[in-house]
């Protein structure tokens, strides 16, 4: 069940150029000096949170000219490019089964059960991989015991009973039929086949049989939604259509309309939606746009972009932010909700009020701030209330989500910076560059010196000339100095030990080659116009739209819609649009053997 | 998530649209009701793994000893309150006739990037660390021991081992321990009201309401297992899709596990509700901690499992533990002995005497399950003489996360079957070994009817600690 292919950039980059930077990496790690791997048992590492990333996976090759892109709006199948094998039963998250049950039943707010279901244990990637998703007996015990506390509850709930039983004239089994065609659409996602009726019916006739409630219709209502919602057509995202359109499988315009909606809403779909795949509307690419386009503008689609940059930007990582009380008193702990606040108003800002891409994701100078965090940024609290509201920033200081205040609070330690953390953050999430983990083996750190400054200090641990120079000298540690001049509050300073800091570095970039910077608004530039940055971007957006890892076949796609998001600043709504346009998004790949 | 969602009762409330609440009896069904006896016959045997991150405050490099009792040999009250006190296993001195401490045991394999993953995947497996993925996301490539136990022993309505956790789910590395098989790693419950209901189930339910659910759910199931069938009988269906059905198929059973056994009180009951909104928060490590420890306890006295895990903390666990009314610094960098979880920061002082307070209340958590388990009596002992709970670790020491020297601290004979009241050397074996013995002593055999010697790697060298066998 283990799809994960290693695209990495760094394995990219090994063979495209750069060949001189990364002498002496070994073919385990960067580190040219330290033992591979222990063979006895004494395998230990000192640096046991390098490799933290969601997803070590990252992006395409430099080569693809935009592969087939099915721009005509048919579904002509041939001469398409090879399309990446996928799952044809995504699981809900739990996420997806809280809104879906939500909209299921026209409630006004989710019932919060999935709380006590059992986790997901994702090893990587977001927690929407349709790979990692499984309904194990535990969390079968927890659909379970759910589906039948919603069933008890909606039956004796006339309100939620009016809302989902058709009101027809008819006995009691006509009543039932009408349920299960009406309701069931809704909950599988699809028309029912007459035969599925017919023994969804039968499950009826047996709820009645067994009785428990004062009227006998709500006993088998009762035990129909408890099917319904242990049924696997609930539970996955079920692609039954197996029809060959040259080499690929078109999916039908009811499973494209759950694919949407999962990826965009997080949810089932709307009734406009459902009535579009009926119509036939979402077999041509304008009918997949049209109703993209409207979703994209729905209120619910802003939960999907917060999730995926919450992940995207390890927010989670800011609820443990806590610095040294002697050091430094101006912390509270209210500040991290603010942080978590602040940079996700800003996310949405930027997607859906300025309509912005990546580059203002990584480069806008301004946030959101409020009396408590407007210190931090040196700014008069006095000027401010308790609600954050869009501030400009100093741009020579600020540029982007990196240069917020949680980002680099959370990649600090209590007490100093991190520009390790800092930079492996970068390299695999932000550059997809696709570190290979540290050695099991780190030589213990050097005590601190007189005078020393951090970077100072790291240098001569890691930089260059150390074992540690192949990665940490000339991918890690340059893209974390150069956020040297922030402290590890997220406050602009200017001196380290005594000395002036030291911004300065120089990266690898595909396009430009080695290129020098000086601090972290230069360096927020230079992401933002790499391809790396780009396709690094596209690729996580692909890996959570789509519910899956990334691979080889996706490679061109992510390449072209990368090319546009970096030369003509595509909206992230517009790269999502992209998306829900591509091959892989409408076909699969029938299974080989 | 930073989405807004607002709280309902989880207790069974839907408001609905038309504004009418309805309760279940469920909150009723859980309450305590008559008690049966297992006759001696078929008492069964348990294991139970406790398992403690960042290693211990073990004599590693410059430091000194305050983990193991100061020499080999037999353990009693007397030694661990006196010459040993100083030690953390001295917490457990009211249960030293009942003890087996093991040293001497190593992990085979090199993690890969990650000493804390890899440290996990081979705890309770034995097995080597996955290439990919690697790094904190590290798996392990074979089942474990648990999953061994409760698959030979368990009752047929509930396959699977209890796996549980306590602590936060920092997302970085969180459950570790429990495998079915290579790369199959099994998600952790940490919520322990959701345990407690979903263990009783429907047991406590007057007669005739318990019949009605179990004839709907046998209604449902089966068409269930036929819309499966459908599915997976479909030509079109790629191996990872046939696998992933068939998990699913495989967890839909008809009959819940029969419990024979007296269930909490009230008090305790309310206590673990009042926790459902549980989310990892730090403060309350101890007190979910003893609350999914009394599960384990409940668990085996009902025979609901015949294994079960524990994790407290997440892979690296960085919990600030409060203890005796102090806030700790994260454990997981007392545990690097500076503040930093990487390999740079400004030094903890006394980090190594705070990793040993931090040792000491491992212990006393793990005192909490053995006087659970001390209070299930049989006709011949107690609950604990009939199994084996294993405090654990997935590093031996902190600062140098060191794979050797692994500590196992187990209390229980396991029916006899262990020599207990000893602390033993096993001679820096790899410790399939050990987890061979434990096995054994649970009674599974090797299928020629000897002692278990093949659990873990193919690799590694078979056989069982002698010195720990009775």
């Amino acid at each position: 069940m283990d799809h994960m292919v290693d695209l990495s950039w760094g394995s990219s980059r090994h063979v495209l150029g750069g060949l001189a930077l990364l002498a002496g990496a070994a073919l385990s790690g960067c580190y040219s000096g330290a033992p591979a791997r222990e063979s006895e048992g004494d395998a230990a590492s000192a640096t046991d949170s390098a490799s933290d990333s969601a997803s070590a996976s990252a992006s395409a090759s430099a080569s693809g000219t935009g592969g087939d892109t099915d721009t005509a709006g048919d579904t002509d199948g041939g001469a398409a490019a090879a399309l990446p094998d996928t799952s044809r039963f995504p699981r809900l998250s739990h996420r997806q089964w809280e809104n879906s049950i939500r909209d299921l039943f026209l409630l006004g707010q989710v019932t919060g059960k999935s709380d006590l279901f059992i986790g997901d244990p994702i090893s990587g990637g977001y927690d929407n991989n349709s790979e990692k998703l499984v309904v194990s007996a535990t969390l079968w015990t927890d659909y379970q015991r759910a589906a039948e506390e919603i069933a008890e509850q909606a039956v004796n709930d006339p309100g939620i009973m009016a809302a989902i039983v058709p009101a027809i004239d008819g006995d009691s089994t006509a009543k039932a039929s009408a349920f299960i065609e009406s309701f069931g659409r809704r909950v599988y996602r699809r028309p029912l086949t007459p035969e599925e009726v017919t023994r969804h019916l039968e499950v009826f006739q047996a709820g009645v049989g067994i009785g428990g409630d004062d009227d006998p219709f709500n006993s088998g209502i009762r035990i129909v939604i408890q099917t319904f919602l242990q049924s696997p057509h609930f539970l996955y995202r079920v692609e039954l259509s197996d029809q060959l359109d040259g080499e690929r499988i078109p999916l039908s315009g009811w499973e494209l309309a759950s694919k949407l909606s999962y990826m965009l809403w997080d949810t089932m779909p709307d009734e406009p939606l459902f009535a579009a795949a009926e119509a036939g509307e979402l077999d041509t690419l304008a009918g997949i746009e049209a109703e993209a386009k409207r979703m994209l503008a729905d209120p619910r689609a802003r939960e999907m972009i917060a999730s995926f940059h919450y992940q995207t930007l390890h927010v989670e990582h800011y609820t443990k932010i806590n610095k040294d009380a002697v050091k430094f008193p101006e912390f509270q702990e209210s500040m991290r909700d603010m942080m978590i606040a602040e940079t996700m108003t800003f996310v949405e800002d930027v997607v859906f009020e300025s309509g912005g891409g990546l580059t203002e994701l990584l480069t806008a100078p301004y946030s959101f701030v409020n009396k408590t965090l407007a210190p931090l940024y040196g700014l008069d609290p006095a000027a401010f209330t308790d609600e954050l509201e869009a501030t400009e920033l100093d741009p020579s200081q600020r540029a982007g989500v990196l240069t917020h205040l949680g980002f680099l609070a959370a990649n600090s330690s209590n007490i100093e910076n991190d520009p390790i953390h800092r930079g492996v953050y970068l390299n695999l999430q932000i550059l997809c560059t696709g570190l290979p983990p540290p050695p099991d083996v780190v030589p213990p750190p050097p005590p601190p010196m007189e005078g020393e400054t951090l970077r100072e200090r790291i240098d001569r641990h890691t930089g260059k000339g150390t074992c540690g120079e192949a990665c940490h000298g000339t991918l890690i540690n340059p893209l974390g100095f150069a956020f040297e001049s922030f402290d590890p509050l997220g406050r602009w300073q200017t001196m380290d030990a005594g000395k002036p800091v030291d911004v300065t570095g120089e990266f690898y970039f595909n396009l430009t080659g080695a290129t020098k910077f000086d601090g972290a608004v230069q360096l927020a530039d230079l992401i933002a116009e790499s391809e790396e940055a780009h396709r690094c971007y596209v690729g996580h957006l692909l890996e959570y739209g789509f519910a899956r890892t990334q691979q080889l076949a996706d490679r061109d796609m992510i390449a072209e819609i990368a090319e546009r998001s970096r030369l003509d600043d595509l909206p992230i709504t517009e790269i999502i649009l992209e998306l829900t346009k591509s091959d892989a998004f409408r076909f699969r790949a029938p299974v080989e053997g | 998530m930073p989405i807004i969602r607002p709280k309902l009762s989880r207790r069974a409330f839907i408001t609905g649209i038309g504004g009418a609440v309805v309760a279940l009896p469920f909150l009723e069904s859980l309450l305590p009701r008559g008690k049966e006896a297992r006759a001696a016959a078929e008492r069964p045997r348990f294991a139970v793994f406790v398992r403690q991150a960042n290693g211990v405050a073990q004599a590693d490099g410059d430091e000194p000893e305050r983990f193991w009792p100061s020499a080999l040999g037999p353990v009693t009250y007397e030694s661990l309150t006196t010459t040993d006190s100083d030690r953390a296993v001295a917490e457990l001195a009211d249960f030293a006739d009942k003890l087996l401490m093991v040293r001497g045991t190593r992990f085979a394999f090199p993690g890969n990037g990650c000493g804390h993953s890899g440290g996990g995947n081979q705890c309770l497996t034995a097995a080597k660390v996955s290439d990919m993925p690697s790094g904190n996301l590290s798996l392990a490539m074979g089942e474990s021991v648990d999953n061994r136990i409760a698959t030979a022993l368990n009752p047929a309505s509930n396959p699977d081992p209890l796996t549980l956790y306590s602590g936060r789910m920092a997302g970085y590395i969180n459950e570790v321990l429990s495998y079915r098989g290579p790369k199959d790693l099994r998600a952790a419950d940490r919520n322990p009201w959701s345990v407690y209901t979903k263990m009783v189930g429907i047991n406590q339910l007057p007669e005739e309401i318990a019949a009605r659910i179990t004839a709907r759910r046998m209604s449902v199931n089966d068409l269930v297992r036929e819309q499966m069938q459908s599915l997976m009988s479909s030509p079109d269906l790629s191996m990872a899709d046939r696998d992933r059905l068939q998990i699913h198929f495989d967890a839909i059973r008809d009959v819940e596990v029969e419990l024979l056994c007296e269930l909490p009180g009230a008090d305790e009951l309310a206590a673990m509700e009042a926790q459902q909104d549980y989310s990892g928060a730090d403060e309350l490590m101890q007190t979910i901690t003893k609350m999914q420890m009394n599960l384990i306890a409940l668990a085996f006295a009902c025979d609901y499992t015949r294994a079960a895990t524990l994790q407290i903390g997440d892979g690296n666990d960085s919990t600030q533990y409060t203890i005796d009314g102090e806030k700790l610094p994260r454990y997981h960098q007392i545990s690097h002995r500076i503040y930093s979880d990487g390999s740079e920061g400004d030094p903890i002082p006394d980090a190594q005497g705070k990793h040993h307070v931090i040792d000491r209340e491992h212990a006393k958590m793990f005192r909490h399950l053995l006087e659970r388990l001390s209070m299930y009596t049989t006709d011949e002992g107690t609950l604990l003489d009939d199994s084996v709970a294993i405090w654990c670790n997935d590093l031996g020491a902190g600062v140098s996360h060191t794979y050797k020297n692994v500590p196992w601290v187990c209390a229980g004979s396991c029916g006899g079957f262990l020599k207990t009241g000893q602390y033993i050397d096993a001679g820096n074996v790899t410790h399939n070994k050990f987890h061979n013995t434990i096995l054994s002593a649970v009674g599974l055999t090797n299928g020629q009817g000897e002692y278990v010697d093949d659990f873990g790697d193919p690799e590694l060298e078979p056989g069982v600690i002698p010195e720990m066998i009775a």
